[in-house]
């Protein structure tokens, strides 16, 4: 099964000095694909520019303008997290258009899945905000387009924290179900299991937060227990993946406890939840640590593949799955579910 | 009922001058004071850039004693988050939220980053927005 990456995007660019969300994020992810040696398995694609009707459909106009300017202009900070270069809307650009890449590779192979290796991160950006990190919602304007191609689309967000951007955009959309498992509580401040949709899109969120300590196993049954019934239900034609690595036990910016051959069953969950092979891609969110973003990336990319390779022991026995099942009731209950 | 009067602090003049605008209508109002300072990536992982070091419950305290605020009716609350999630979290039932025009690290001149501006949108409780005092 081939391998299709996307990029690598940010690998020399969008430099904010000293600070975690850095270039070599994008080496250390590179270079875990290439420590499982996939040969001739392994597709490169360049990014496609994406158009402004593809960004407007996920950001205001008003902030597009001001976020190119602001970088054309120098950059500067967004807010004490978030940094912007003379290369970051750039950059930014080719990130969200390395997913549009991978969609059209995909679509035209028919098997296989995609990993876009790009950086600066999206998942935080709203649609008239950057923060956290996040400038442009490079998940979100794939996710969009797909919608617009007349699919029905699952984003699977398993970065440590929630995506605000992702669930607000996608907040009143019927056609896009936005599940997150993510610490709580934690920047950003928002995923209660109660946030479950807008008016128009009752039940298209689904959000499971976790306490500090959380293992690999209760990430599982959040999918399993909470997210999977209403995955089915729903149906999705695409699984865009916001792939974050930094609820790795050896993040810095957070404090779940999971191991890299966590993210390897992770990713296989993500390839059961599809209709059909060719429809994964994941996007790379955070992740800081650089030793464990690489072993992490191998095994996530060996779980998509469904080839073996482990480097470290799959984790569980931490806290947490009390508050996963407490987190399908409150859900259910503030959808007026009785049961 | 007692009112409860919300302001975000993240160790910016803006947000300090809001600060005191905030004490000195809790002092007019016998109203109670909730202080919050939202808690960003960076901070978290005890990466702080300058103004965030500042979002410290001593400073809070000191610039609240000055506006002669009784140090009871003060609620210190350090929570994670984005600033604007976590001011409208903390904003249920309160009468009055309080904040600077300009957050640590948005720049003047644009739209870009501003707390002040994001919750203008979606308050649901009346929001005071305090100009900051020339330098
Ligand atoms: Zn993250």
């Amino acid at each position: 099964m081939p391998l299709i990456v996307a990029g690598p995007v940010g690998q020399d660019a969008h430099d904010g000095g000293p600070h975690p969300e850095r270039p070599a994020r994008v080496n250390a992810v590179m270079d875990g694909i290439g420590d499982l040696r996939l040969g001739t398995d392994l597709v490169q694609v360049a990014p496609v520019r994406p158009t402004g009707e593809q960004l407007r459909r996920v950001h205001t106009p008003v902030y597009l303008d001001e976020l190119e300017l602001f970088a054309h202009h120098g950059g500067g900070s967004l807010d004490p997290d978030t940094f912007v270069t003379d290369d970051s809307w750039e950059t930014a650009m080719q990130a969200a258009g390395a997913g549009l890449a991978a969609l059209d590779a995909l679509a035209e192979r028919g098997d296989g899945s995609a990993f876009v290796v790009a950086r600066p991160p999206g998942h935080h950006a709203e649609r008239e905000r950057g923060m956290g990190f996040c400038l442009v919602n490079s998940i979100a304007v794939s996710a969009a387009e797909l919608v617009a191609r007349g699919n029905r689309v699952l984003v699977l967000d398993w970065d440590v924290h929630h995506g605000n951007g992702t669930q607000s955009i996608f907040w009143d959309d019927p056609d896009v179900l936005y599940v997150s498992t993510h610490q709580w509580p934690l920047y950003p401040g928002t995923g209660r299991p109660d946030e479950t949709g807008g008016a128009d899109a009752p039940g298209s969120t689904v959000n499971v937060p976790l306490p500090p300590g959380a293992t690999g196993d209760v990430v599982r049954a959040a999918l399993d227990e909470v997210a999977a019934p209403v995955v089915s239900a729903f149906a999705p034609d695409w699984v865009l993946v916001s792939c974050g690595f930094d609820a790795h036990r050896a993040d810095p910016l957070a404090e779940l406890a999971l191991s890299s051959a966590d993210f390897g069953a992770l990713a296989e969950v993500a390839v059961g939840l599809a209709p059909a092979s060719g429809r994964v891609v994941l996007f790379l969110e955070g992740g800081y640590d650089l030793p464990a973003v690489r072993r992490s990336a191998a095994a996530t990319v060996a779980g998509l593949l469904g080839d073996p390779y482990r480097s470290e022991e799959p984790t569980m026995g931490g806290p947490g799955l009390d508050v996963v099942r407490a987190a399908g009731v409150l859900r259910e209950r503030s959808l007026g579910v009785t049961r | 009922m007692t009112r409860r009067v919300v302001v975000g602090v993240d160790g910016s003049s803006a947000a300090t001058a809001a600060l005191r605008w905030a004490a000195g209508e809790a002092v007019a109002t016998g109203a109670q004071l909730v202080v919050v300072h939202a808690v960003g990536l960076l901070e978290h992982a005890g990466l702080a850039t300058a103004p965030a070091q500042e979002a410290r419950e001593d400073v809070v305290r000191r610039v609240v004693e000055e506006a002669g605020l009784d140090a009871t009716r003060l609620d210190w609350r350090v929570v994670d988050g984005e600033p604007c999630a976590a001011l409208l979290r903390q904003a249920g039932g309160a009468d009055l939220v309080v904040v600077g025009t300009r957050g640590a690290g948005a720049h003047s001149g644009t739209l870009l980053g501003s707390t002040s501006l994001a919750l203008a949108e979606h308050a649901v409780v009346p929001l005071v927005i305090v100009p900051s005092s020339p330098d």
